[in-house]
């Protein structure tokens, strides 16, 4: 029965996909215009194409068009392809973007539709180092969406860096709403949601592990990536498959107007990337690959024992497009990290992905984007890397692999735009295969794999009611089947709460057959409505479903932390977010200051988590360690931010609780999380003063609340190892965070003629060298074992400085 | 998770090498204090002689004296051939005795023992199993550094014991040196099947090598240092408050774990009474004495 629905689930979205390709005017006619008036009107033109960058000819993402005449609009999709219709006429097109020159197009919509690429010219050197990118210049207040940031490569080139190394992921945390666990942590924790809880995208393709050296950078290039942003809430119906945020990150199309060369120099890693334009401009690529290369500098110092040893991390980004014609662009993107480490004991992971993508344009309003993707993320470790000990070695290994295909639709109908389309997964997962050997006797050991498949279906509507309220809601139908072949576990039920669930049944599963089916509606709407004075209010309620979940218990998430799937034990997580927020432009040109405050609640349920000494390690019977509570977050934001002028950027401030309920932890009590964080305030400064033409400067500060801690209120001997007792979990605060980083670029001196373009970054990290709290912890002295103390780890205790040199051929 | 834990530290340290970074500070902070409950510390043997259960009362965290002792309670072991041993406080320090009246030993493997005390008008009550145990085979030493940074040499051990197959065993491992037992958090080693939990079924294989070669000091020993080694046979309940015990004392750093309670098998008999700490284990113990001399070195491989 549950089978035949996720057939039947799948037959439609073929059917769709089949039924629209063979005839798009059926189609829409199928979909329905909601809007009548339209429909009869046989008048009515569309005038579509792709906006793109002059200099190189990356498409550009959110453009503003804007019809004159009609005062409506529209922004440019996540491949530069934009359509606006209307009846009979001549019109103004105005195509504005921040940091480009504005362009004003006549148009003839008389007797027929009208293809119109246009390519928008950078502005001068000062506006280029604009802020945060926004799209048009009153995006923050005209655009739908909202719980939105986007940085953009340019200023996330100018944040001061740790180690000089620009970071997509450290910098996303000087937004509101984002945290972390501390510094130096993998990955990020948006609005009270743990790290699993982030849809990490990588040109559509999910990357499982986004870290490189156990979190203190990540996998993505800044070379290669051309806009990053972060969706906090109001989660649009395409979008799904994790509860807390999505973090979408494309990458650039390479330079389709000439061969560019770049590269950098810096402590840690250095970078090179190399882009050009292929088949006569029909197409382009870029490939980008940094190293690592600690490693190659200390060799020479190494004694014996040492050399050979391994610590290096580096990863290789490309992508390439072609332009078959008007109506189809073909895409491929891949991306292959890895970090290895390891003397005689070698330990290493790392992600790989590759994304297809084909853009077809099959009307004037009919847009489709298809995506096949595949993303694996795996480690594996060692005790015997040179070979040395054949009779006494044990190598484990684990891996995710995912496919998937995922066609999405735009359907653009003048004050309408309808989004619909699929997706569809196949998880694999090896949660772990070990082999030991002790004095010569070998013995393998392994979890088998557990499957999963893993559907949505979505449609989405964005619709200007009237010229001062526009809507976007949509629905999102997601269906998870656990599957064989694999084994099933029944296990008691009757244990008290917090203790470890024995196995009573095992059950083998044939390969396909259905083990668990869970599905989810999820709706989701999010409401504009502009007030007066460059303002608006805006609102939104999401709801979304997990089906996979990280197995972690661990303050820092660790590359050994497995991912399952929600099994016949595990449900998936569900999140309810509701939003509002007051958007406002003010100052000079009405868009010098862009400010907004957000309140929002979140309501989690079928949160995982552990017993006391849950045993995550190649454990068969994982499931009988885990427990399932509940969590609430909500808070505020303020976000102000200059984007123009001498001194530039944002100061955000979040006011935010998030918590957590497990029957078994904390006596069923709400707890607050691990990275709860009452206050956070951040600043991120840029200073571009005209005298000093080729100097520029840039500072960030933050200063937030202390996360909680586990503190003992009393000890106990046992066999003289003294040993502490906890009344509760996380009932203390470690002390306050607070760090200030500075950040200077000088740029080469420019010679006529030459095309060489380069520059020096100089900063430092934690300018008065505080000792950040990670964490306090607890122990007995090392040398008086009686004596227990309260020790506070800090990771960056100390001012660092760098430098990196940056190139462009 | 200790071989885990070894693992992070390197990397961490390379990046250290390059940052000056990653510190720990000894900090003031306030604590509160929670009631005072029983702390038991009983492990009993199959060895020869005189037994000792500790009872102690916990105390505040920061409060490094002797903990104070729980006098005056009633304790009593009895297992399951129906025998009754009582244990003493003859001298009034909190530790309780059993002596033997001639030649009887109390511990017996595959018997099943269970503690009872009366303290302060409340009851409790644990039980254990005594487990099987392997002997100790041999023990060798081999010259090295002390680590591949070091230069200093010397003398490093590895005991040979072959895990009892058929079962899954649980046992721990102590080791002294020139008669001074080793008793840092670091030095609780515990394996099942002679392996690490979770890492390959190793059930009947001898004791893995990170196992053998666990008895040692950082300064690694001398010639001639006396070296003995014991297994200790665990019940899986043993096993896992050891396991936790070593976690809570070792607990820190980017990869911690929620700070828990050490598990107890202490248990009020009044139901919705305040349990105890502690544990009661019982042990079937081998152990093994060599001395660091030329024929009992093996060369470096």
């Amino acid at each position: 029965m549950k089978t035949n629905l996720r057939i039947r689930l799948l037959y439609l979205l073929v059917t769709v996909a089949i039924g629209i390709s063979a005839n798009g005017q059926t189609t829409q006619n199928t979909i329905g215009q909601p809007n009548g008036p339209e429909r009869r009107n046989a008048a009515q033109f569309t005038v579509s194409g792709y906006i793109k960058d002059a200099s190189n000819g990356e498409g550009l993402i959110g453009v503003s068009v804007y019809v004159k005449e009609t005062g409506t609009g529209t922004v440019t999709n996540n491949y530069g392809f934009y359509a606006v219709t209307a009846p009979a006429g001549n019109y103004t097109l105005i195509i504005s973007y921040v940091g480009f020159q504005k362009e004003t197009r006549s148009v003839s919509l008389t007797d027929r539709n009208l293809r119109l690429d246009v390519e928008l010219q950078e502005e001068g050197k000062q506006l280029q180092e604009v802020v945060v990118s926004t799209k048009a210049e009153d995006d923050n207040v005209k655009n739908i969406e909202m719980s939105v940031n986007q940085i953009d490569v340019k200023t996330l080139k100018r944040i001061p860096a740790l180690l000089g190394e620009v970071d997509v992921v450290r910098s996303i945390q000087l937004l509101p709403g984002v945290s972390t666990v501390g510094e130096g942590a993998t990955g990020f924790n948006v609005r009270g949601g743990s790290i699993d809880q982030n849809l990490v995208l990588l040109d559509e393709a999910p990357v499982y592990n986004s870290s490189h050296l156990f979190g203190f950078f990540s996998v993505f290039n800044p070379d290669a990536v051309k806009d990053v942003k972060l969706i906090k809430g109001g989660i649009p119906s395409n979008y799904g498959g994790r509860v807390s945020s999505i973090l979408d990150v494309r990458l650039k199309e390479g330079n389709a107007k000439k061969p560019e060369l770049n590269g950098g120099i810096g402590l840690i890693f250095s970078r090179l990337s190399y882009e050009r334009p292929v088949f006569k401009g029909k197409g382009s690529f870029i490939v980008a690959a940094r190293r690592s290369y600690a490693d190659i500098l200390a060799q020479p110092f190494l004694n014996s024992d040492l050399r050979g040893s391994k610590f290096y991390f580096y990863d290789l980004t490309a992508k390439g497009n072609y332009r078959i014609n008007d109506k189809n662009t073909v895409f491929l993107s891949g991306y292959l990290g890895r970090d290895v480490f390891g003397a005689d004991f070698g330990f290493n992971w790392g992600n790989a992905t590759v994304s297809a993508r084909w853009n077809h344009v099959f009307s004037d309003r009919l847009f489709l984007n298809t995506t096949a993707y595949y993303s694996n993320y795996d480690y594996s470790l060692n005790s015997d890397l040179k070979g040395k000990n054949p009779n006494d070695f044990f190598r484990t290994d684990s891996r995710i692999v995912d496919y998937s295909l995922k066609p999405d639709f735009s359907l653009f109908l003048g004050k309408n735009t309808i989004t619909f389309g699929g997706q569809s997964i196949v998880h694999d997962f090896q949660p772990g295969t070990a082999t030991a050997a002790s004095a010569g006797a070998v013995r393998s050991f392994g979890l088998s794999s557990k499957y999963a498949l893993e559907n949505a279906l979505y449609v989405g509507n964005e619709q200007q009611v009237t010229p001062k309220l526009q809507l976007q809601y949509g629905l999102r139908y997601s269906l998870f089947s656990y599957i064989g072949p694999g084994e099933a576990y029944f296990f008691q039920t009757d244990v008290p709460t917090g203790q470890r669930r024995t196995v009573l049944t095992t059950v083998d599963y044939r390969g396909r057959e259905t083990i668990k089916t869970y599905g989810n509606w999820e709706p989701r709407f999010s409401a504009k409505y502009e007030l007066p004075r460059n303002s608006s209010l805006k609102l939104s309620y999401n709801r979304l479903a997990q089906y996979i979940h990280l197995i972690s218990n661990t303050t820092a998430s660790t590359p050994l932390d497995v991912w399952t799937p929600s099994t016949n034990n595990i449900r998936p997580q569900i999140a309810d977010q509701i939003a509002g927020g007051y958007f406002k432009n003010f100052g000079k040109s009405g868009n010098e200051f862009e400010a907004s405050v957000e309140v929002y609640y979140k309501w989690l349920q079928n949160q995982i988590d552990y017993i006391d000494g849950a045993n995550l390690i190649l454990n068969k019977y994982l499931e009988g360690d885990l427990l399932s509570g509940r969590g609430r977050a909500y808070g505020a934001e303020f976000f102000l931010k200059r984007t123009t002028g001498v001194v530039n950027g944002w100061v955000s401030y979040t006011l935010a609780k998030t918590e957590r309920q497990v029957d078994g932890i904390n006596n069923g009590d709400w707890y607050a999380t691990r990275f709860d964080k009452r206050h956070t305030l951040t600043s991120v400064l840029m200073f571009d003063p005209p005298s000093a033409k080729r100097w520029n400067f840039a500072a960030t500060f933050t200063l937030a609340s202390g996360t909680p801690g586990t503190f003992p209120t009393n000890r106990f001997e046992f066999q003289d190892i003294t040993a502490p007792i906890f009344s509760g979990r996380n009932n203390y605060r470690i002390p306050a965070y607070h760090r200030l980083d500075l950040a200077a670029t000088l740029q080469g001196r420019k010679r006529t003629g030459k095309k060489k373009d380069d520059n020096w970054v100089f900063s430092v990290y934690n300018v008065y060298g505080r000792k950040n709290p990670f964490s306090v912890y607890f122990q007995p002295n090392k040398d008086n074992p009686r004596v227990t103390e309260a020790i506070k780890y800090s990771v960056f205790a100390t001012v660092i400085p760098s430098v990196t040199y940056n190139f462009k051929f | 998770m200790k071989k885990y834990k070894l693992i992070y530290h390197l990397p961490v340290f390379l990046l250290a090498i390059y940052t000056l970074s990653g510190c720990e500070t000894v900090i003031d902070a306030k604590l509160d204090t929670g009631p005072s409950q029983l702390s038991v510390d009983a492990i009993l043997t199959d060895q020869a002689g005189q037994q000792t259960i500790r009872l102690t009362q916990t105390a505040a965290y920061f409060n490094s004296n002797t903990p104070p002792a729980a006098l005056s309670a009633t304790v009593t072991v009895s297992d399951d051939a129906g025998k009754t041993y009582a244990f003493t406080d003859s001298d009034n320090d909190g530790y309780y005795t059993w002596k033997p009246t001639g030649n009887d030993t109390l511990g017996h493997i595959g018997r099943t023992y269970q503690l009872n005390i009366t303290y302060q008008n409340e009851t409790y009550r644990a039980t254990s199993k005594m487990n099987r145990v392997p002997s100790v085979d041999s023990i060798t030493f081999v010259k090295t550094k002390l680590n591949p940074f070091s230069t200093t040499e010397g003398y490093r051990a590895e005991f040979y014991a072959r895990d009892l197959p058929g079962a899954v065993d649980y046992y721990r491992i102590r080791y002294f040196r020139n008669n001074e037992l080793q008793n840092r958090a670091r030095d609780i080693t515990v394996a099942q099947d002679g392996a690490f939990q979770g890492s390959a079924d190793t059930d009947g294989l001898m004791f893995i090598r990170p196992i053998r070669r666990s008895i040692n000091p950082d300064s690694l020993y001398a010639l001639n240092d006396v070296v003995k080694v014991e297994v200790h046979s665990l019940t899986l309940e043993a096993f896992t408050f050891w396991q936790e015990l070593q976690t809570q004392v070792t607990n820190g750093g980017l990869f911690a774990t929620p700070p828990t309670n050490v598990p107890t098998n202490i248990i009020n008999t009044k139901s919705g009474g305040r349990n105890g700490v502690g544990f009661f284990m019982t042990s079937a113990v081998r152990s093994r004495t060599a001395q660091v001399i030329p024929t009992n070195l093996r060369p470096d491989l």
